[in-house]
Parts: C-alpha cells; structure tokens; sequence
C-alpha cells in the first residue's frame, strides 16, 4: 500500500480531535488490513510512535495485519441467540463454508428477541434456522 | 553504603500548599493534598504490596495488590489510586485484603518461571517480595494452564534483555517510556491475557524499535523481564555508590552498583536533582571503556614520535618530563611551556592543572576545550550579564510556556534534559527551533515544533537581530522591565539598530533563507507566549560571530523581560560535563579561578600569597595560539590533560603540524588517542568512578564525584598532576581532593561556601555559594542583574569568510549523535557502536541526486582546508545547500575538513560553517590510509621494558 | 374482538424515552417538531443551565447504561469544573447480549438523543459532543449522520460527532471508552480521576448512556422532571426500557416505570419461552448479570433489589432459557467471554478469567485436577503431591470469583462471577456436583 495514499486518508481527519481510530477503519475498508507500512505511515503522520500505532491495531478486533480474502459471515454466538440454539446450527454453517467463506462469532448484533442472527457487510439476518444459515453461507461463497 | 534498592513510595511526590491528616493502621500520617494512600503508608513506614506503582509514574491502578479498606467507602479500592483525605480511616492488613492479594499474587504465579533461585532478579526482584509479603503457600491452578512460558528472548540491544516470560504484563516500561523518557518506543500488543509488552511493532526487536536505550524501561521493570546483561553475567550487587557521570552537561547522577572492583550497572539515582532519576544510553551504560583492553595503566616515554613507546615507572617517567620541561624552560622562558585543562576532569583537577600552569610553568599559557566550544558564551553572558554562565536551573523549564532551542540538539547530546524538554511540551509549552537541521525537536512522537526556522547556517545574528526588529518595532517590549533593570541609553542604541528596516525580516530573508512570516511569528510567540526559555548550544557559539549571537540572544531575552523567575532565562547546555566547572576554575589564559582577569592586582595577589609565587601579569596564549606558535618556534611543551586535540580542534593538518614541532608533549589520557601520536610523555589517567572530586554541570550545580574503584593506573588524576608538580619541584601537599576544594573556596568568592563536607550533606549546591546566596543560586539575576545593569550590545550581522562558490557549493555543519560522545575514546570503546559505527554524511535527497550519490554510498568531502571520505546518508533532515556529519570517529577526521575561522572574540572555531563539496568516492582517501598508517605506527610500544 | 392494543405487551407499557420510535419518520425534522421535539431544549435555553441541572436532580434520573449513578450529580460535578474545554460524551456501545434499546432509538430516534445531548451540553457548559457506537451498528452510525446534519442549525453552536468502535466490548465501559475515542487501546482507566473531572482529552466529561439521554427531553418539559420522579419505585424512578430477548414468545423491546417483577415480564408480558418449553432460568444485565431462576422472579425492577440479590439491571436486558440450558456451559461462556474481551490490563481479569475457563473445564468433565509433571517433581518441595477433590476445584473457582469481583479494575472482571456463582449456586447439578459436595466443599 502507498505511503502517499495513507497520508492522503490521514490528511482527510486532519480536522478530527483523536483521529486515530477513524484512519484506521478507513485504511482497514480500503486494504483489508492496516499492514505495519501503513502503521508506520500513520505514525509518522500523525506525530505518534510506530509502537503506539501498532498497540491501538492490536487492541481492537476490527483491525487486522493481513487482509482476510474470504467473505465474513458474523454468527451472533452471545446468550440470547444462544439461548433460542445458535450453537446448534454453527456447526452445519461452518461445514458449508468451505475455503471461500469465514464464518465468525460476533457478540450480540442487538437483534436478541429475533435470534439466531447474522451479519454479512452491513446487512442483517435474523430468525435463523440452520437451513437458512446454510443458505445465506453459500450464497455468500 | 551497603547494597539496598532505593526506597519507592509508589507514586510521585505531590507539591501542595494544604496537608491532610488520615489514619493509616491506627497511625496518624499528615502529607500534602492529593497525595496518594499508598504513598501516605510508605512515608509513615509501611509498606503496601504493590507492583505496578513506582513514583516515577503516574498511578496506574492494574496489579490490584496494593487493595486497602476504607471507612465509609465500599469495596477494596487501590491505594495507588486512591487520594488521601482529611479524616480518611484506612486499613492495609485485614483478613479480606490477605485474602484478596493472595488471590492475585496466585494468578500471577499461575504464569511464572518458578526457578528464582537462578534468575538474575534473584533477590533483587519486587514480585519475589510481593509473593512473600502476600504469604503465597501453594499455587492451586497449577502449571498447566494457558501461559506465557517459553517465550524466545530478545537479546538484541547489547546492554539488557527481554524475557517475555518473566513479564508481568504492569505496564511499567511502556509507562517509563512514554512518560519520563518520551520516546513511547514500547507499547502493550494485544489484549487479554494475550497481551504482551512490544518495542515497535509486530517483527520489530528492542535494537529496530525507535528505543533509545536510556534504561528507564529497565529501572522499572519489577521483574527480571528487562535486565541488564551485566547483571546477568556479574550477579547481584554488594554495594552502591552515589557519583556523578562523566558524559555531558546535564550532571546525571547514578548509583554504581559493584560487586567487589567490579562495576555490576549504573542505575540513576532517583534524588539526583540534575537528573530526577533518569538516564541516558552513555551514562546508564556505555562504562565499559573503562575495562578496554586499549586502557594504558603504565606510564610510557619516548625520545622522538618516530619511536615506539616505552613503558617506564612512573619515577623514571616524572623524572623525564620534569627534565624536558625544566629544559626547555631554562632554553625557551617560562612562555614556551602551556598546559590544556580537561572539562572531563574534576574541578580539583582541572584547578591543579592551570595551577601547575601559572604557578609551576611559570606561564599563563592554559586553555581548555571550552575554547573550541562555549567560550563565547563566558564572553557574551558576562558582558550583558555580569556572569559567564547559565542562569536557570534544569527544573526551570516546567515553568516556560515558550522554550526556544538554538543552535542545539537536546535529544541527542543532552538527553535527560531533552526529555524534560518533551514533558513540558507534552504539557503544552509551545516550541521555537531554530537550527539548519530538522533535528527530533521538530517533529517527534507527541512533540511538533510550533515554528522550525531552518535557518542558512551561519545567518543566526540576522535572524535574532531580526526577531528584535519585530519585537522592537510592534511595541512587544517588555518596557517595565528594561526600564528598570538595564542601561537606558545601550537599550536605546540597540534598539534604534535593530528597528533599522535592513534588520527586518523581509530584507533578511534573503540571507537567512527563513521566511520572513514564520520568522515575525516565531518572534510575537516569543516575545507575548507567557515565560520565554531560551537554551542554546555549540549551534550558537562554534560561528565567526559566536559571541555576538550569543549577546544577541541575552539581548532578546532583556528586551522580553524573560530573565530573573522561574520559567525564563538564557541557558547554554554546556557539552561536557564539567566545561561549566573547567572554566570556573581559572583555565582560561586571561583568567584566574572565578573569571577574574589575570590583570587585576588584587587578585593576582591573593593568589601569589597562597601559592608562595609570583604570577606572569600578561594573559597567556589560546589554544589555536599556542599552535601557531609551536609552528613558529617559541612554544615547545604542551601539557594535555584528558582532551584530544587532534581529533576536536578545527583544521586538523594544522594541529598536528603544531604537535610535531614540539620537544614535549605530554597526554595525560585514559587511551593513546589521537595527539598522542604526536606525544612524548604519555601519563595513565584515570576514570571517573577511580577518583574523588567535584563536576559542576550546566546548572552551575556542583556536585560529588565518589571513588567507586581504585585507579587502574595506581593514581587518581590529580595526584599525576601533583607528582608532576612535585616532580618539577613544586612540594605539593594535598592528601584528598576535598583540600583542593578547601584552597578554592578560600581564593574564589563565589565558592565561598563549597565543600565537600557540604556537597555530601546536601547532594549538590549551585554557585555562587557564599555570605550573599549562603544556600546556592539556582536562578540568577533574580534581583538585578550581576552586572548591575543589563547590558544591551548592538549586534551587527556580519557574514563569515568562508563562502560558497563554484568550487565548494555547500554549507557543512557538524553536531553529535546521541550514542556517541564528541571524540568517542570512550563511547567508541563501548557497545555503543551498535547503533553509530561509523560517522555519516547527511545531504538532501536534491544534492544528492545532483551528484549521483544514493544512500550508503561513498562520497568524498571536500574543502578549501582538506579532504575526507565517509558514507552517505540521503535524508530531508537537512535543507538543500546544506551537508551534515559527525565528528565522532577518527576514521572519518571531519576536522580535516573544518577551517581555522573563528569567533572574532574568543577564537572559537566556526565549525558550523563549512563551504564544501562532495562527490562519489570509490572509499577511504589517501590521506585517511596515510593517517592510518602512521597512527598505527606511533601507537607501537616496546615488548617489554629494558631490565 | 382483540385488539392489539389490549395485548399487555402494549397496554402495559408506559412509553415517555420510546414514545416516538416506530411511530414517526426517524429522520423527519417535521415530524419530530410536531410530536413535541425540541421543546426540551428551548425550555433549557429560556430556564438556564442552573435549572436544566435542578430539574435533572429533581426527576431522580440515574444512568441507565447500568451503573446507576444520579445523572444530575454527574452534570453538577462537569459543570462546576473549571475548564476551558468540556465535552458530551454519549455511550452507545452497547455490547450486552439481550439489549438493543440504543440500537431500537438511534435508528428509530436520531433526534431525541441529539437533542438530549444539547441540552447536557447546555447544563455543563460543553462544546462538542461525540457518540460512541459499536461497528456492529452500521445502520445506527448511518441513520446518526444523517440526524446529525440535518440538526446541526438546531444545536449549534453545539457540534455533536459519532465515531465508531472497533470491535472491544470493553469500550462500553466509560473510560475505556474515552481511551478509545481519543485514539488509543481501550484500556480501562483507573478512577480517579474520574472522568467528570478529568475525562475526554484530560477535560471534564459527562458521559452518559443512550437511555440516559434520551429521557432528557421528556424531564425538561414543562413538568416533565416532576412527572418523571413520580414513576418508578424506591431510589429508581422513571421510567426504563426492558428489552426482552431470547428464548421468549414475545419479544421485543418493553417500557415501563421500575418496580416491574420478573414474573410478570417473562410470563405475563412475554407469555413464556418461545419454545414451550418451561423456563429455566433469566439472564438480567447482559453478559455479566445474574442467571435467575424462576423461584426468584418475584424480584421487582429496582436497583437496589437486584444488587441485593446479588443481581445487576445493567442495561435491562432479560434473556430467557428453558430447561435445554445447560448451566454449566452458560456460566463456562461467561468466563470466555470475559476472557476474550478483556482488556487485559489488571491481572483479576487478564488471567483470572482464563483460569476461570480452566477450572471450568475441569469441573464440567468430573476431573479435579491432578498434580502436573512440574509439581511432582522433587525439586518442588512445596507443591502440593495429592489428587485434588472437586469440591476443591469448586472452591478454587469460588475463590478465584471472589478475587475478581473485588480484585478487579472494572465491572467486566468485577461483574463476570455473577452468572458463573449464580449458575453455580442455583443449578450445581449441571456442574455435575452432587448436593453433598457442595456442602463438603463451601
């Protein structure tokens, strides 16, 4: 990734109080991943030491080293989903997966009365049996 | 004393008009408001489990140990975090708390190598102490589960390593980093139980990371996780010894910690008032030097230079030079023979010598380094001032609002102070930079200079004259305080100069290369941002017009009003560490000790009273002088204590034809450096940690060298001097360094008060020490000016003899690095090298594409006076135009290179400007293999000495 | 005929935060004018900052992100700091499993929470406010922005900006998540200073729950604050939004005054589990909250009913389980959880709750742990050379509990015990612990 590129995201939060979080998601949508050149150019750019960066990146889940090239399908496996038997149907979604699909756990997507849910991008799936679960998986793929 | 950690109260201390009272364990404990609990219990005597509180950092509330009850509050709060209160009811020891802390501390050895008996901490290791304060009997999670054993070492920094495995995740480097050092090379990676300590980034090791190896991370830490190589080889230590570091100004102090002779680390010393407990990677731990192999213990003379040398005793060694001295004397005159003080040694040292100069030799003829570096600051302070040093204390910048750095490099060549520069810019201080060069200052993590004016090097009276201009003439005054604190009519001169519309920022720009918007800026910032700051260093002073900068700099600092409180202030960070001290102590040609001009009668016969002799009444020659006259013919001895000439002094063919003209030079060094290749007499020295005596730092503080160890050699460096002396027939005395000091105070009127019983009772004292300032003087000028008056000097901007042209396009300029110290006999002999192997050219990625140089290449660096080769280093750090190096190594020699120009007033070499030019070079030139080849020849000595 | 309205679900709930959710166009400047907006806020302004704070304190409003701290001190304590720079922080991070009244609000009632900042703003003498929320909510962080810019004439000079979590749990917790916002790791910080004095870039910070909010405009009405303290039971008044989630039949999110009982939330509102089957036990609080079983479901809504019971309210999530759970394996989840989104910076949390985990394990498979192949050594003359009885494991686990509920730096290491005691105390056959060894070994 291009060190000018990465200055130019960071130049766009210039105005942001506390930036570091906003480039990071914006560099992670844009990359798959905020790699450590792209740490070390956000550090040098926003005056923060490349260790600083790289213990921020570290810290949250959002932001990985390398990108994932796999689709992201998030499988709420918090209690309330728990609760109305998502670890029941995990197994089958993970089965389907394959190479092309990743199939993660995400804490509680707010969608607790209607379980089991998922998430895919930023569109939402709830209610759902592991036929439906299968089925979302290999649409992805 | 016997070895004992030093006492840690947890949490830093608290300054507070107000005290509250509270209850700790039924004892009643008054401290000042906002202290913590825990530190409240450590000042009444106890002692509450704790691991990640120290009091150098800020609370941090993680290792949950330190739990305490309070009355009416609920839960277990820590008592790190917890703020002590009037009337507070605490409890540190119930059956809950043991409960609890033993909880913990079962979790932390859950995940911990259980062989302490083999560890380096062994014994020396606050988790070991807390396992036992907690009563920790049986570890019933067992040593199967999850953990963090068998994690690989770190080993890559040569003083200390990383065991991951023995860290306990506190946090207390990454916080030591960050807050006392500022660098925040570390971080916590990860999270959870995953968490674990980093330098850098993901693949980094603590050699690649931005670690500047000043050591505080390894202060903190705990545990063995970081520990210092030396301790692992040489084991616990037996006992310390409080002493003062021989590195730069900045007057470190450190507790060296031996085992035996043997020196186990350096750690600094946490009530050190210079230093407040922090280091650098010299002082902490570039000592090794002291057990080189190149280390010469006997005394070695020889007849000519062509010879190799010959180990001799030291009775046949002072007979020989005591005989060539007294020859030449009885040949020359008492003015062929001179003498170089060391501003490396002792001030008791440094006395003896230009003592054994004027008193002895019978000549004035005794320079030091501080003409090669702040002689024009000893000029220019004590003519607007009254007096020839510094006038804040290093605390005084945590007062400044706006501090103005000037021709220095403080992160690099003073950094314990450089990192008290940082804190306070964290704080919000605004910065001013004005240098060539985008030195760390700049721009570094957390630190952004408000203004950078990258000056034309060489140019620094046009840009100050033209700060003045703007202050003067947008009515930024500070009226008041000139009116009543300095001389109307100089103020007035001054003033109708600078306000002349030549010295305005606009016309100047042309000159300067600084735009003139910043520069009025940077002048309004100054002149209106609250307490102005100003330090400056050799970037000021090494220039044709270094005195007059450095008036011009006193002049800006009058006309604001910023001298006299906290927060304000000129301030020279003197290079070494004890130049403020070396010049204090008489060893200028025109100067007896306490700067007083060699023509006062008065003094000149106090002097002549005590030592029983008569003194030359005409100043004697500077060092440059001294070198033309040896050329000449008529000055043929030279005594050198502790200073290699060839390698620091400008114009380096120069030097060395001065050298060899002479029938005796005499070094009086730890290595054969050098000039000792052009020496007759080589006498051992001896280190700071074998001698007693005093440093005085950049503060004007003074403070106590301790004998740590005996002389490798037999004998300190100030009893050389007295067996010379007395060799020459002088019937010197002295039994102990602390009668010098004693003949000092009696002779000098702001020593007055110094003794060494003093020094150790009170840990340093700041001159002037006498009936006036009984206690010291951290800030001068406080009530008028020394002088009387402040003293405005009209400055008038006159360019340098050395220009660029055709033949030499660029401008040179030289500064130092932060692991190496100016000529590096000494860091060079250490590990140090490792991250400054060798000097290096910086030059603009412009020039150097100009030129076809890439990065690491060779090129040839060329100027009217010489020729040397070194490596490229293609960076934006310097502006186009302008090239850059150190003068570390001898390899490199970049004085051969630098001219014999120099301050018009105190002859102090301008090697900061420099026209040159460079060009790809195929390696080393011929006069470099040529240098190596006779410099290795005059380094032989004989095999063994003649029966 | 039934009516939908008379559905207790419906009738039952007493909407003031949630009255306008669902019903108007959540980006409808227009519509939310004509259902009684920005009335708060212009009576804020004509009253004056001292009365905005009265009329908080008066309406007993405490946080509703669970802590329960009076809201009206938090303000008086930010407003009465010196300070150049104040700020309004809103927490919409909201990661307990069951809850998702901030979700249902920020998209269904953008306004009302900006609303409800400006008027904070306006008591404490804030400039900026910003909205933390989870990047599991990209609808919220959408249907915000919008809000945001279509009422920026509204609030200003008051400038209010959301930015987005990444992915920490921990962050929901108020000084992590300021660590967050200000661009570093969400660590936990250590109180004090608390962040009301020293909060969002070392200045003073209200940081308040979504629900918190949002029942501001509503208690700055003319009467509101009064009207507001009259519901609600006890130290706990007002109105609060339960969520209820789970294995239930009727979902979904229920707003009433405190005082409410679990009986009739589960049973009466929700009309029993989703599945049919009977009720094992209701998780109140989220992750960390209390597993209840139904013999205690008489509990009201209240918050210091719930800390008495050894129970928290939290956020007022209510997640239901039938007989299928199984207990042990619910409170097994609780120690993961918190050992995967711990901080990691105190050591209760950081390896307490893997060797929560651990211990877990052990006691679900029937195997004490037997002495390890470094404890059997003679070197270790110290460790224990015997089997250990579960009854041993479970008071390891008892212990271990003990030091993290007040051992640790926050409320997840501090609040992780609850469900895993609670399950323990209530359900020990499906630790496969026989009565008997239970007693041995407490």
């Amino acid at each position: 990734m291009g060190k000018a590129r990465i200055f130019e995201i960071c130049s766009e939060y210039a105005e942001c109080e506390g930036p570091l979080l906003p480039i990071l998601h914006a560099v992670q949508a844009e990359y798959g991943c905020v790699s450590p050149e792209a740490e070390a150019a956000i550090a040098e750019s926003l005056n923060l030491s490349r260790a600083e960066v790289h213990g921020v990146v570290s810290f949250y889940h959002d932001f990985t080293a390398e990108p994932d090239l796999r689709m992201d399908v998030q499988v709420c496996r918090a209690e309330a989903c728990q609760a109305r038997g998502v670890e029941a149907i995990v197994g089958a979604a993970e089965a389907a997966a394959g190479e092309r699909v990743a199939v993660k756990p995400v804490y509680c997507l707010g969608l607790c009365s209607v379980g089991p849910a998922a998430r895919v991008g930023d569109r939402l799936y709830a209610r759902l049996d592991e036929a439906a679960l299968v089925a979302l998986v290999e649409r992805v793929a | 004393m016997a070895y004992e950690r030093q006492a840690d109260f947890g949490t830093p201390e608290v300054r507070s008009e107000t005290s509250v009272t509270l209850s700790i364990d039924g004892r009643s404990v008054t401290v000042p408001a906002g202290t913590s609990v825990m530190r409240a219990a450590a000042e009444a005597g106890g002692t509450i489990p704790k691991l990640c509180a120290t009091d150098n950092l800020k609370a941090f509330g993680s290792c949950r140990l330190c739990l305490i009850e309070v009355e009416g509050m609920r839960g277990t709060p820590a008592s790190c975090t917890t703020i002590a209160a009037e009337g507070m009811v605490v409890k540190t020891q119930t059956p809950r708390l043991e409960k609890l802390r033993r909880g913990v501390m079962e979790l932390y050895i859950s995940d911990h190598p259980l062989d302490c008996l083999t560890c380096s901490a062994n014994n020396d290791c606050e988790l070991q102490d807390a396992a036992a304060q907690v009563g920790l009997r049986d570890v019933r999670y067992g040593y199967e589960g999850a953990s963090h054993l068998g994690r690989k070492p770190d080993v890559s920094n040569p003083y200390f390593l990383f065991a991951p495995d023995k860290c306990i995740a506190c946090s207390r480097c990454v916080r030591a980093c960050d807050e006392v050092q500022g660098t925040f090379a570390l971080t916590m990676d990860g999270r959870g139980f995953a968490s674990r300590i980093s330098a850098g980034q993901a693949d980094d090791t603590f050699l690649s990371s931005e670690c500047v190896s000043c050591g505080a991370c390894v202060q903190a830490c705990p545990t063995s996780a970081l520990m210092e190589k030396s301790v692992k080889q040489h084991g616990k230590p037996e006992r310390a010894v409080v002493t003062t570091c021989a590195y730069c100004g900045v007057g470190c102090t450190f507790r060296a910690e031996m085992r035996g002779e043997q020196l186990v680390r350096m750690v600094p010393w946490k009530d050190g008032k210079a230093n407040h407990g922090h280091s650098c990677v010299k002082g902490r731990f570039a000592w090794g030097y002291a057990n080189h192999k190149d280390r010469i213990t006997s005394p070695m003379i020889r007849e000519s230079i062509d010879e190799p040398w010959r180990e001799v005793s030291w009775e046949e060694a002072l007979a020989f030079t005591a005989g060539r001295l007294k020859a030449i004397r009885d040949q020359y005159g008492a003015r062929a023979l001179g003498g170089i003080t060391s501003s490396r040694c002792t001030n008791e040292e440094t006395y003896l010598v230009q003592k054994l100069v004027r008193a002895g030799f019978g000549s004035n003829n005794v320079d030091t380094c501080a003409r090669v570096c702040h002689s024009p600051t000893g000029y220019g302070l004590k003519t607007t001032f009254g007096t020839s040093a510094g006038t804040q204390d290093f605390d005084s910048v945590m007062d400044a609002d706006v501090i103005l750095v000037i021709g220095a490099n403080p992160t690099d060549a003073h950094p314990v102070f450089g990192s008290r520069i940082k804190q306070r810019l964290r704080q919000g201080a605004k910065l001013i930079v004005i240098d060539p060069r985008r030195i760390d200052l700049v721009k570094s993590p957390h630190v952004r200079a408000e203004h950078h004016l990258a000056l034309q090097p060489g140019t620094n009276v046009a840009v100050l004259t033209a700060m003045a201009h703007v202050i003067v003439t947008e009515g930024l005054v500070a009226d008041a305080f000139v009116g009543e604190r300095c001389e109307t009519d100089a103020f007035e001169d001054w003033a109708r100069f600078v306000s002349d519309a030549k010295h305005s920022p606009e016309v100047l720009e042309a000159v300067t290369h600084v735009p003139a918007e910043r520069l009025r800026a940077a002048a309004r910032l100054y002149a209106t941002g609250g307490n102005g700051a100003i330090y400056y260093g050799l970037g000021v002073t090494e220039h044709s017009q270094g005195s007059s900068t450095v008036m011009a700099i006193a002049n800006l600092a009058m006309a604001t009003g910023n001298v006299g409180r906290p927060g304000v202030g000129v301030n020279p960070l003197r290079g070494q560490n004890n130049v403020q001290g070396s010049c204090d102590m008489g060893s200028f040609p025109h100067e007896l000790p306490g700067y007083r001009h060699i023509h006062d009668v008065e003094t000149r016969a106090l002097f002549e009273a005590d030592w029983g002799v008569s003194l030359d009444t005409e100043p004697g020659l500077r060092i440059p002088n001294m070198l033309d006259a040896a050329v000449d013919g008529t000055f043929r001895a030279l005594y050198v204590q502790g200073e290699d000439i060839l390698q620091s002094d400008p114009d380096t063919h120069h030097v060395a034809a001065g050298l060899a003209a002479m029938d005796c030079v005499i070094v009086h060094d730890l290595f054969l450096n050098e000039t000792a290749n052009y020496a007759h007499v080589f006498l051992p020295g001896s280190t700071f940690l074998e001698k007693d005596g005093t440093f005085t730092n950049a503060e004007r503080r003074i403070q106590l060298v301790r004998k740590v160890m005996e002389p490798a050699n037999g004998m300190a460096d100030w009893e050389v001097t007295q067996a010379l002396a007395n060799a020459m027939g002088l019937g010197w005395t002295y039994t102990h360094p602390r009668e010098v000091m004693d003949e000092i105070a009696r002779l000098t009127p702001s020593f007055t008060g110094v003794s060494h019983a003093r020094l150790d009772a009170e840990g340093s004292l700041q001159w002037p020490v006498n009936a006036a300032h009984p206690d010291g003087s951290p800030i001068m000028h406080a009530d008028g000016f020394v002088r009387g008056k402040g003293h405005f000097v009209v400055t008038d901007y006159v360019p340098t003899d050395e220009k660029t042209g055709p033949r030499f396009p660029l401008l040179l300029t030289t500064g130092r690095i932060l692991s190496q110290y100016n000529v590096g006999a000494q860091t060079r002999r250490t590990e140090n090298t490792v991250w400054h192997g060798e000097d290096a050219l910086e030059i603009h990625p412009v020039d150097a594409e100009n030129r076809g140089v890439k990065d690491g290449d060779w090129v040839r660096l060329a100027s009217r006076t010489g020729e040397t080769t070194l490596r490229a280093t293609v960076t934006d750090r310097v502006a186009p135009g302008v090239v850059y190096t150190t003068f570390h190594h001898p390899e490199t020699q970049a004085n051969v290179v630098t001219t014999d120009y120099s301050d018009w007033a105190t002859n102090c070499p301008e090697y900061k400007v420099t026209a040159v030019q460079v060009t790809p070079s195929n390696g080393p030139s011929d006069w470099q293999a040529d240098y190596a080849a006779q410099a290795a020849r005059s380094r032989r000595i004989e095999a063994e000495p003649a029966a | 005929m039934f009516r939908i309205e008379d559905h207790p679900f419906i009738a039952r709930q007493q909407r003031l935060t949630f009255a306008r959710a669902g019903r108007t166009r959540p980006l409808s400047l227009e519509d939310y004018a004509a259902t009684g907006g920005w009335a708060g806020l212009s009576r804020a302004r004509r009253i004056g900052p001292e009365q905005v704070l009265e009329d908080v304190t008066t309406s007993g409003l405490r946080g509703r992100g669970g802590a329960g701290f009076p809201t009206g001190i938090k303000w008086q304590t930010v407003a009465r700091a010196q300070a150049p720079r104040k700020y309004i922080v809103c927490n919409a991070d909201e990661g307990d499993s069951g809850t998702f009244a901030d979700r249902m609000l920020l998209e269904g009632d953008p306004f009302q929470l900006i609303e409800g900042m400006a008027i904070a703003a306006l008591a404490v003498g804030a400039h900026k406010g910003y909205i933390y929320v989870r990047s599991e909510y990209p609808h919220a962080v959408a249907k915000l922005e919008a809000a945001i810019a279509l009422s920026r004439d509204m609030v200003a000079p008051f400038e209010v900006e959301v930015r987005m979590g990444a992915g920490a749990y921990v962050c929901g917790e108020e000084t992590s998540l300021l660590n967050s916002l200000e661009g570093k790791r969400g660590e936990v910080r250590a109180k004090p200073p608390l962040p009301a004095l020293e909060g969002l870039f070392g200045c003073p910070t209200a940081v308040n729950n979504v629900l918190s909010l949002t029942a501001i405009p509503h208690i700055l009405s003319e009467d509101g604050a009064q009207e507001y303290a009259r519901l609600g039971i006890h130290r706990s008044r007002g109105t609060k939004p339960i969520q209820l989630a789970g294995n239930i039949r009727h979902g979904g999110l229920f707003e009433t005054a405190f005082g409410i009982t679990l009986e009739e939330l589960v049973h009466d509102i929700g009309g029993g589990t989703a599945s049919g089957r009977p009720v094992k036990a209701v998780q109140v609080g989220g992750p960390l909250g209390a597993y209840i079983p139904p013999a205690q479901f008489g509990l009201p809504f209240d918050y210091e009913a719930y800390a008495a019971a050894g129970a928290l309210i939290g956020h007022g999530g209510v997640v239901v389980f039938d007989d299928s759970a199984d207990m042990a394996a619910q409170a097994h989840f609780a120690m993961t959880f918190c050992a995967v989104e711990s901080c990691g910076k105190c050591t209760p949390c950081r390896i307490g709750s893997v060797r929560g985990v651990e211990a877990l394990d052990r006691i679900r498979s029937g195997q004490a742990r037997a002495p390890g192949p470094v404890e059997t050594l003679p070197q270790m003359h110290n460790a224990r050379k015997t089997q250990r009885s579960l009854a041993e494991d479970v008071a390891l686990l008892e212990d271990l509990c003990e030091t993290m509920k007040f051992g640790s730096l926050c409320a997840l290491g501090g609040f992780a015990p609850y469900p895993v005691l609670s399950a323990l105390r209530h359900w020990p056959e499906d630790f496969g612990i026989r009565e008997e060894e239970m007693a041995d070994g407490l």
